[in-house]
């Protein structure tokens, strides 16, 4: 039962017709991304600044409403408000296109997370494999920001990214791909479905003292869950993977140029990312929404939002790796070691299982 | 060294390990026209011709290897270029090598062949005097735009005069994209003026090689003030001391007033009571300790990314130092404290609060510094960003005329502070801290083991001054209200500032006010070494060896 299901029955919808039940999955669709960008909200002119306050010291905004709370309004006019430069020849449309590609992609990605208590947009057969899809369409993004800006930082950043995402993207799939092992199916499914990705993380592993420990993946293969995270620090890029827009080296990188509303949506679209980040690797290997005692929702909160803290944590503490170190530890460390992983899920799975 | 039996390289000594100016006079022969007396050491007036094979000689055969400064300056009837010249081994050891030049050609020998640091020396010396030298390899202004008319120090320059420099003359940065040739594949990035990671108004114009730095020039000037000029125009007595706190804004401005106080000092041959030197040494040492915890928490954004931690615990941490300093000089930043003969008043009351404040300071030190090392060089990701990268070969080094820490990281054993002492540091027991490494790790480790031992030297001071006698405590000697130095006197003196070698040349005419001013900075010098250590390495390189120079443009652009 997904939230378009839902809503289509409470409005009396009829779920066979394409047409109304188009209806009912854009509604959906909305409250989905509305929620995301809630959580955005919350996290980038907020949270963000909290925590990092916290790793280094400082207190950071306690000025406007209560803990600062209301600097995220004020935040939001200040930025809209600001002039939106357009330098000399760029190259409209991408110039213009590339936040919007970058915001929107993540946000795509949502479509088919299981979220708890009942909300996922949609949930296909193939769920993962489209997660990772759209979730990867942010390189052209990033592409289309870096070289359609027609300057050289954003160039540099541009090109980074790409080689970065090109480093990651793929020990990032194929450790995703021993979950499938696993799981024996590409459907995120839910708590509740049997035989999808979360469904089976809802088993018992063991027990220890009485509590039952799920068999979440990042519990069965605690190995394929290391090389998730680090690969996925590469892929939002952050700390110690933040080198495409490296600040100090190559000024802002592909976000060199944009200012005002672009500025806004380059910078949501980097925070979606990061929740999108957290929603795959909660429902991967940290059992989806489930968890005891509080609603589905509430727990897969908490479990997004532990993966944008250590994303934060990363970033106050860990020093950038250069690019060509980075690559190298793509290419020759995690490629290699996710293939490994993989053969050993499948000895696994083929002999234990 | 051995009194009996002088080596190959004691040549111009005498035995008890003085320079013999008369040995190196013969050494030298026919290029020599005259000898001078300088307050600091002897000097050769030699042809303008001759300059390499005088220094060249002097450098190989008496062993001057630091080129420590270049001065220029126009008298009534001629021009003149002093190099002056001193051993990374003894800096008690110096030798003046004066080239007079005549008015309607003022053209000398370039020394650059010898010394690499004569290269923007003498580029200076061009832009603000006007003499020229044949052979160098890139005769242009440096800190003046290209367009400037005239030499501001030269006599005849007419200071009323409007400079236009409109936009259209200037050169525009981002009009040439491809240096090499137009075939290759480079690509021309400007990094600065306005960049995060120069620290100031610096430019660096590199050719990049897609990420790796094919050719890199630092193109600086862009916060000149003149300040050699407004010296000049201020008397000895007050009216300078507060310009070298100018000239590093990064907290080390007790140790700047330092430098002009120690060669105003041995110009008009003032004493400083013991009581005061203390004093100076205590907070110079805390001010040493600003400047560095400032280079290593900048140096954190550079590398580890402008959200680091690190950072804002240097900032905590300097807080410490800056309050205690605000106690005693009633300022954070331009401290204004030393006065010729001494200081500008005694230590806070009480004193003992005082002293506790510090001593707080220094015993909670090592847990901090140990934060740092857990933060940064223990961490293994800075160490492979910084271990073996942005190498600075000794030789190098002494070629560039580098000091301070970055000469201390190239593995030279070379700090004035125990080499020429002055102050109450002989008396102290501390170390001279240095990394064999020639890398930028190395420099990071001199930067924080000189904090320590900064504190060492802070707390013997506090002692020292806990127990000093109440009738015996005189702050300044007894200066007179206007000094006016016997005209043509001349001193060059330095101190080891927190970047580097800070030298200061002033020569009278007679009156208050000095005839020239030269300050020598060390970060200047430094800097110029930052293409033997970037090029062929990558931007993030680059990026990482400008930190660990620390350079402050304060005392490059002057």
């Amino acid at each position: 039962m997904t939230l378009s299901d839902t809503i289509a029955g409470l409005l009396g919808l009829n779920a066979n017709d394409p047409l109304q039940f188009g209806i009912a999955a854009i509604i959906a669709s909305t409250i989905v991304g509305t929620f995301m960008l809630v959580n955005v909200a919350i996290a980038g002119p907020w949270a963000k600044r909290k925590i990092t306050a916290t790793f280094t010291d400082r207190i950071a905004v306690n000025r406007i409403g209560p803990f600062g709370l209301m600097i995220i309004v004020a935040d939001a006019v200040r930025l809209l408000s600001k002039e939106l430069i357009v330098p000399e020849k760029v190259d409209r449309p991408a110039w213009d296109l590339a936040p919007l590609v970058i915001a929107g992609s993540a946000l795509f990605g949502f479509a088919v997370i299981p979220m708890g208590s009942g909300i996922q947009v949609a949930d296909p057969e193939v769920g993962l494999a489209y997660v990772f899809a759209v979730a990867s369409l942010a390189s052209v993004g990033l592409v289309m920001a870096g070289y359609a800006s027609n300057n050289k930082y954003s160039m540099l950043g541009g090109l980074r990214a790409v080689a970065q995402n090109l480093a990651y993207e793929i020990p990032l799939v194929l450790t995703g791909v021993s979950v499938v092992l696993f799981a024996g199916t590409l459907q995120l499914g839910n708590v509740n479905a049997a035989n999808t990705i979360v469904g089976a993380q809802q088993a018992t592993l063991a027990t220890v003292g009485g509590i039952e420990i799920p068999s979440w993946y990042a519990f069965v293969n605690p190995f394929a869950f290391m090389l998730f995270l680090v690969a996925n620090l590469a892929e939002v890029g952050r700390n110690p993977f933040d080198t495409p827009e490296a600040p100090t080296e190559i000024v802002a990188g592909y976000q060199t140029e944009y200012s005002s509303v672009y500025f806004v949506l380059m910078y949501l679209g980097e925070f979606i990312h990061i929740f999108l980040g957290g929603a795959i690797i909660a429902t991967i290997f940290l059992g989806g929404p489930a968890g005891p005692v509080l609603p589905g929702i509430v727990w897969f909160l908490v479990k997004i939002w532990a993966v944008f803290l250590l994303t934060q944590w990363a970033r106050s503490a860990l020093p950038r790796v250069r690019i060509d170190q980075l690559i190298e530890i793509g290419w020759k460390g995690m490629l290699v070691l996710s293939f490994a992983n993989l053969i050993l899920t499948a000895i696994i799975v083929g002999v234990v299982v | 060294m051995s009194l009996e039996d002088p080596g190959p390289r004691d040549v111009g000594l005498t035995k008890t390990g003085d320079v013999n100016y008369d040995e190196l006079e013969s050494l030298l022969g026919d290029d020599v026209l005259g000898r001078e007396e300088h307050l600091n050491a002897e000097a050769f007036v030699i042809r303008p011709d001759a300059v390499q094979d005088v220094l060249s000689t002097l450098k190989t055969d008496a062993g001057f290897d630091n080129c420590n400064c270049v001065t220029a300056q126009e008298y009534q009837d001629r021009y003149e270029t002093i190099y002056h010249l001193t051993k990374y081994d003894d800096r008690t050891q110096e030798v003046g090598v004066v080239v007079p030049t005549s008015k309607d050609n003022p053209v000398s020998e370039s020394a650059e062949p010898v010394f690499r640091t004569a290269d923007w020396h003498e580029r200076e010396a061009y832009d603000l005097v006007g003499i020229e030298y044949e052979g160098h390899p890139d005769p242009r202004r440096i800190l003046l735009p290209e367009t400037w008319q005239g030499h501001p120090l030269s006599m005849d320059y007419d200071q009323t005069k409007p400079q236009v420099v409109t936009l259209r003359e200037n050169k525009n940065p981002l009009e040439e994209d491809q240096r090499l040739n137009d075939d290759s594949d480079t690509m021309l990035l400007n990094i600065g003026p306005h960049h995060p990671a120069t620290h100031g108004v610096l430019h660096v114009e590199a050719t990049l090689d897609g990420e790796q730095v094919a050719d890199v020039e630092p193109d600086i000037g862009y916060i000149h003030r003149c300040e050699e000029q407004m010296c000049q125009q201020g008397t000895y007595r007050h009216q300078i001391m507060p310009y070298p706190d100018r000239w590093d804004w990064g907290g080390a401005g007790l140790l700047n007033e330092w430098a002009y106080a120690r060669t105003a000092e041995t110009l008009a041959d003032i004493d400083v009571p013991e009581y005061a030197q203390v004093i100076r040494t205590m907070s110079g040492e805390l001010s040493r300790i600003l400047s560095h915890m400032l280079a290593v928490a900048a140096y954190a954004l550079d590398v580890v990314g402008d959200f680091t931690a690190t950072f804002m615990y240097g900032m905590q941490d300097r807080e410490v130092v800056q309050n205690i300093l605000e106690d005693l000089t009633g300022q954070r930043l331009m401290f204004n404290y030393f006065r010729l003969g001494g200081v500008a008043w005694d230590l806070p009351e009480p004193r003992g609060e005082f002293f506790e404040q510090i001593r707080a300071f220094i015993d909670d030190l090592p847990e901090k510094l140990e934060e740092y090392h857990n933060l940064l060089t223990s961490n293994e990701i800075l160490q492979i960003r910084t271990v073996d990268t942005g190498r600075l070969e000794p030789e190098i080094a002494k070629s560039y005329g580098a000091t301070g820490p970055v000469a201390r990281g190239s593995g030279i054993d070379y700090d004035i502070r125990r080499d020429d002492p002055y102050g109450y540091y002989d008396k102290l027991d501390w170390n001279v801290v240095t990394e064999d490494g020639c890398d930028n790790y190395a420099r990071l480790l001199v930067r924080l083991q000189e904090v320590e031992e900064s504190a060492k030297i802070i707390n013997q001071c506090v002692d020292l001054l806990e127990g000093w006698p109440e009738e015996d405590r005189t702050i300044q000697a007894n200066v007179p209200r206007t000094i006016k130095p016997e005209p043509d006197t001349e001193v060059y003196k330095s101190v080891e500032a927190a970047k580097g070698e800070l030298g200061i040349y002033i020569r009278s005419d007679g009156t208050d006010t000095p005839a020239r001013f030269k300050i020598r900075g060390g970060s200047f010098s430094n800097l110029q070494t930052l293409p033997e250590m970037a090029e062929g390495e990558y931007i993030a390189d680059l990026i990482a060896s400008l930190g660990s120079l620390d350079t402050i443009m304060g005392e490059v652009d002057r």
